[in-house]
């Protein structure tokens, strides 16, 4: 049988906000959201004690929903166990829930993921063509090259600036190596 | 002369007295291999001289040179043909010179500066734009791996896929360095996709 209601009152429109709420505050470094602050904001009428319970019960939720990035099929079996349990949730809650994974699940395991990324990143990447004016050797006068400039650097701090220079043969050079890397690539989305 | 002076004075200015202690360390036929690769580059037939391979190669032969001392060797090396380039020094004008300078450079490290002078010194040449080429490098080479990160101690389905690049560049002294970097696919199809966008303007231009 399902678990006893909570507070009446509040209806389910709060939960959506609340597991926002959560979600800011773990997947998206937001630290100005308290507990307190979603306590004030969408639950005023209850008691402390009773909002922490529920605030971790829902956090505990979304944290395994987030850690397994369950699918749709995943995350019904989940929710419709989560019902059943003694101390579970409401089947009103499971909707509430499982609208709020549908509409952030991207978002939330993009930041997953960015957590977990250690090396350097490409953060940006910016070229433009000049024409050679100058050089040690005559020859290379009045050939094209690409000038390019690479934003490097690891998650939170400062980046590094690569500046480099591809003439027409390098670019051949480095879109052939891309290109194996396409074709890898190809393969692994075939066969997972 | 004027020129030999010149040079000596540059000479001096780098130190290349101190250097003879660390050019005693590396045994004469990676010193030869040394000065071949440096010349090569400052008559642009190599896109520079990598330094690390060839000083873990030194030091598995036993010797106890680190890298930062072998590229200061390469800096002071390369330093030297250029200079002579600019003034234009015979082989002869080259060695006097360098035995009015530093009388405790090794005599196999003359030697080998000799010939290779001998050999290439004629097709260096130094231009004055050389010295203004700012920061940037040379694309040399690129290496690449393809992985997924499957689980992690936040997220135990990852999943995702990405690609490690490494690029070989060679920077504006010559000295070859590897860049490492990360894409997840969607970077990684704008970065191919700007390298295309490249090529389209080059061929136009």
């Amino acid at each position: 049988m399902a678990a006893p209601e909570p507070p009446p009152a509040e209806g389910c429109r709060p939960l959506g906000a609340l597991l926002a709420g959560i979600a800011q505050a773990a997947y998206h470094g937001n630290a100005a959201v308290t507990e307190e602050l979603l306590r004030q904001q969408l639950y005023p009428e209850a008691a402390p004690e009773e909002f922490r319970a529920l605030r971790a019960k829902m956090g505990g939720l979304l944290q395994s929903i987030a850690s397994a990035d369950m699918d749709l099929n995943q995350l019904e079996a989940f929710l419709t166990a989560q019902t059943k349990k003694q101390g579970g949730i409401t089947s009103d809650q499971a909707a509430v829930i499982a609208k709020f994974w549908k509409n952030h699940r991207l978002k939330i395991h993009e930041s997953l993921i960015n957590q977990s990324r250690w090396d350097n990143v490409l953060k940006n990447m910016s070229w433009r063509v000049d024409l050679k004016s100058q050089s040690r050797h005559v020859d290379q006068i009045n050939t094209p090259v690409a000038i390019v400039e690479m934003e490097l650097g690891k998650n939170g701090q400062e980046s590094e600036f690569l500046c480099l220079e591809f003439d027409e043969a390098k670019v051949s050079q480095m879109l052939k190596k891309l290109s194996e890397i396409e074709e890898s690539m190809t393969l692994l989305t075939q066969t997972t | 002369m004027a020129a030999g002076s010149a040079v000596v004075r540059a000479l001096e200015a780098l130190d290349v007295g101190g250097a003879a202690d660390k050019i005693n360390l590396i045994p004469q036929d990676f010193f030869a291999e040394l000065c071949e690769q440096i010349i090569q580059y400052l008559n642009q037939k190599i896109p520079g001289v990598n330094v690390a391979e060839l000083c873990q190669r030194i030091q598995t032969s036993g010797s106890e040179i680190n890298v930062g001392d072998l590229a200061k060797v390469a800096n002071i090396v390369s330093f030297l043909f250029s200079t002579a380039a600019r003034n234009n020094l015979s082989t002869e004008e080259l060695v006097t010179t360098l035995g009015n300078t530093v009388s405790a450079l090794p005599k196999h490290a003359v030697q080998v500066i000799r010939h290779v002078w001998n050999e290439q010194g004629k097709s260096v040449s130094v231009s004055e734009d050389a010295r203004n080429m700012s920061t940037v490098g040379q694309f040399v080479d690129m290496k690449w791996k393809l992985g997924v990160a499957m689980s992690s101690d936040t997220c135990r389905s990852l999943k995702y896929p990405y690609v490690t690049v490494t690029l070989k560049v060679a920077d504006p002294s010559g000295q070859i360095t590897d860049k490492s970097f990360e894409m997840t696919i969607p970077q990684f199809k704008n970065f191919f996709r700007q390298f295309k966008e490249m090529a389209a303007v080059l061929e136009t231009v």
